[in-house]
């Protein structure tokens, strides 16, 4: 695969869009700089303008103001239509071509730049393996009509990786599954983009997916301006004011444990260390800090053990440390 | 070509044939409609509301459409002779297909969800059809009932091939006419028609219920 | 009665002997049909095909013309509509008559008429094909960087292809059935052997030219409706 090679940085250069008959703009000088390989997810209430931020950048909205860059080239050098055959682009109702067959709809951006036949078919073929389609022949020769939704996102996402474009755009892709198909999907795409590297700009309203999808997160605040972009630790220990504090709600400290899980607890005692009556819940090293809180409450009890691999218990964490995550010596 | 300005010196010289004309086509339009709507739009009302029928309603559609006039007054020669029954019968059989079948789309159509709230509210089934669905369904029944207007005003024109009278007297008989009365009374039959179109259009929308008014303009003269 | 409706005795050839049936003018006899198919069935029937070809072909063309403009410019929805719901309106008798002064007594004539029947359901059939394909499908290919061209001809039109199928198929067979009244203008079409044995009633021919006419016109429905599942393989797709 050569995706890993091709990606680029994305640079919005006081980037402003104003749409006409409004005075306000959708969007006011959003000057951001996504790294090569980072996945960013642009989030926010409505009128924040996060949509019209991803639209800015394939040009289906045009920029009243500032610039944004893709590399180190501007995106009004190379005309629209080529423009956006060079980024992938994936949205919500995945709007797959109910017409087309699973193969021709992944196909489709590599044959309009005229790749052969064969090389496109490979191609496809390459992509429904990485988004868990699988065995291909299965699923190549169907029409979106005969897939599910989480099915069809997936066709989605391998049809904007098609033509190995340096940048991806997501525009509230997962917005329309339902939880629990959501969460499979959110967990398969973190493993592509992690295995392709492309830089990708994710919009979502959904502050729990961009603190699970996102390397960083830009908030965008209704005027279209930006409250705060970080990483989602830094934001949740750190609001940069009390817009963000209020978005991302009063659970934050609870989202932020959801980023840790019990394997990154360092020094902790034997798993015979348990306190209190009610015996501690054993939960594999992957659970997230916060459910194992969630579980010890949920047990009344002052804390959880971590089972090793072999499936018996290693260790005790107790609530103190789910808590502080840190030892008291290296506070 | 000299037909058409002549043809209006005509008009006024004959408004009196030209009406009498006029008069027998329409009534042999209009009674052919209403015994057509009698039965018609009933058993689409019924077939509709019961949600049964579809096949057999779009199978009499298909063959209603593709069963040529003309040949339909001829065979009636044979079995009815000629005359006003004769053309009768045959604009009757032309307008039931289309006055039944939308008709039942129209009341078949209408959102399930919309009925079944009706009913949990305790409407009767009766009450039901005639104060959700035929309401809700307005626009498309009136939409049939112009198809088949249109249909019956333009094949009564062959009436005159049956002995049946009509404006078709005199737009089938240059002979006696010349190309003046022709094209005259070729231009008297289709603003006829138009008219008819028109009116109906016209009655359907100030029918309708306000809030289903916009659904008139989807529905129209066209069979769909 | 008519001017047009020439009358005499139906035209029975009598090969020294004639059927029962044909004496008592029975519903339908068969053996003077077949007899009578070269010569008159025949013939009729493929003038009555060639006919509804040519409209349906002429009409599908400046139709499907007409709706692409009226789908870049939408204000011509509304004028094309109504010109086309105008000439449909018309009785086709009475469309043939007014011209017949200027075209004459010709296919031409009957070609004009029928034409003009054909458009607003062609117009229709394409136009609403196209207003329904979904605005998240037509988003996505724009913004994957297909050009206003191949986002019509690859993904808009295969998606209206129904649409215009159904149109074609109703255009179709209300043109078949029509072309019958030509016969009053051309002495063509499967509407001459029934003109021709009005005045004589003789059962077997108009029946059986009315049978052709209908069947003739199912015949070509089913065709129309083939292909159109032939094109439009997703369709049939279930899960």
């Amino acid at each position: 695969m050569t995706d890993a090679k091709n990606t680029s940085t994305i640079v919005f250069d006081r980037a402003t869009k104003i749409y006409p008959g409004s005075d306000a703009p959708a969007l006011d000088g959003l000057s951001i700089e996504v790294r090569a390989g980072e996945l960013v997810c642009l989030v926010g209430p409505s009128g924040g303008g996060k949509t019209t931020a991803l639209q800015l950048v394939n040009r289906l909205v045009d920029l009243t103001s500032g610039d944004i860059r893709i590399g180190d080239r501007s995106i009004t050098d190379i005309p629209a239509i080529e423009l956006r055959r060079t980024i992938g682009y994936a949205i919500q109702q995945s709007g797959l071509f109910p017409h087309m067959t699973v193969i021709d709809n992944i196909g489709i951006v590599p044959s309009v730049l005229g790749w052969e036949k064969t090389r496109v078919r490979d191609r496809a073929h390459e992509l429904l393996e990485l988004v868990g389609l699988t065995p291909v022949p299965e699923w190549a020769d169907r029409y979106p009509s005969q897939l599910s939704g989480g099915q069809q996102q997936r066709v989605g996402i391998a049809r904007a990786l098609a033509a190995d474009p340096p940048v991806m755009l997501m525009d509230e892709p997962f917005g329309a599954l339902d939880p629990i198909t959501r969460t499979t999907v959110q967990d398969e795409f973190l493993h592509v983009q992690r295995t392709v590297g492309k830089t990708t700009l994710f919009v979502t309203h959904d502050i729990d997916e961009a603190i699970k999808m996102g390397d960083r997160i830009a908030i965008l605040k209704p005027g279209g301006l930006l409250a705060q972009f970080d990483t989602p630790e830094k934001l949740l220990t750190e609001p940069a004011d009390d817009f963000v504090a209020e978005f991302l709600g009063q659970e934050r400290g609870l989202k932020r444990l959801s980023l840790y899980t019990l394997s990154d607890l360092d020094d902790l005692a034997s798993a015979d260390a348990t306190t209190g009556r009610a015996p501690w819940p054993a939960l594999p090293a992957d659970t997230t800090v916060r459910n194992a809180l969630s579980l010890a409450a949920a047990h009344g009890a002052e804390g959880v053990r971590v089972l090793g691999e072999d499936g018996s218990p290693i260790a005790a964490a107790p609530l103190s440390r789910l808590v502080h995550l840190q030892s008291e010596e290296s506070v | 070509m000299d037909a058409f300005p002549k043809a209006f010196p005509f008009m006024v010289d004959n408004v009196g044939l030209l009406l009498e004309k006029t008069g027998e086509h329409l009534w042999l339009s209009l009674v052919a409609l209403v015994v057509s709507a009698v039965i018609a739009v009933p058993l689409g009302l019924w077939l509709g509301h019961v949600h049964k029928g579809e096949f057999l309603a779009v199978s009499i559609t298909n063959i209603g459409r593709a069963l040529p006039s003309l040949a339909l007054i001829a065979i009636l020669i044979g079995l009815v002779g000629i005359g006003f029954l004769n053309v009768l019968i045959a604009l009757i059989l032309l307008a039931f297909p289309p006055m039944l079948s939308y008709t039942f789309v129209a009341i078949d159509s209408v959102d399930r969800d919309l009925t079944r709230a009706a009913r949990g509210m305790g409407l009767t089934p009766m009450q039901v059809l005639f104060r959700t669905e035929i309401p809700l369904g307005l626009p498309m029944i009136v939409s049939g009932i112009r198809t088949a207007t249109v249909l019956v005003v333009s094949s009564a024109t062959l009436a005159t091939v049956a002995g049946g009278g009509g404006l078709g007297d005199i737009i089938l008989n240059q002979v006696a006419y010349g190309m003046e009365g022709v094209v005259a009374a070729a231009l008297w039959v289709a603003v006829l028609s138009i008219l008819a179109d028109q009116l109906i259009g016209l009655l359907g929308r100030l029918l309708s219920p306000r809030g289903v008014r916009h659904l008139t303009a989807q529905a129209d003269a066209v069979p769909v | 009665m008519s001017g047009f409706a020439p009358s005499g005795d139906p035209i029975i050839p009598d090969y020294g002997e004639v059927s029962d049936c044909v004496t008592n003018n029975d519903f339908f006899c068969t053996d003077w049909f077949v007899q009578q198919w070269p010569s008159v069935f025949w013939p009729a029937l493929l003038d009555h095909i060639l006919m509804t070809v040519i409209a349906i072909v002429v009409g599908f063309a400046i139709a499907f013309t007409a709706a692409l403009v009226a789908h870049r410019r939408k204000w011509l929805t509304a004028p094309f509509s109504m010109v086309t719901t105008f000439l449909y309106t018309l009785p086709p008798l009475a469309l043939f008559q007014l011209l017949v002064p200027i075209t004459g007594l010709s296919l031409l004539t009957v070609e004009i008429a029928l034409v003009a029947f054909t458009l607003v359901l062609l117009f229709r059939g394409v136009l609403s094909g196209l207003l329904a394909v979904p605005d998240d499908v037509k988003r996505a290919a724009r913004g994957m960087g297909l050009s206003s061209q191949q986002v019509l001809w690859r993904v808009e039109m295969p998606l209206a292809m129904p649409s215009i199928i159904s149109g074609l198929r109703i255009a179709t067979v209300l043109t078949v059935s029509i072309a019958t009244i030509a016969a009053f203008v051309v002495d063509a079409g499967l509407g001459a052997p029934i003109l021709k044995a009005i005045s004589s009633p003789f059962n077997t021919q108009f029946i059986g030219a009315g049978a052709l006419a209908v069947l003739l016109a199912f015949l070509l429905d089913g065709i129309l409706a083939l292909t159109g599942r032939a094109l439009t393989p997703w369709t049939k797709a279930s899960r």
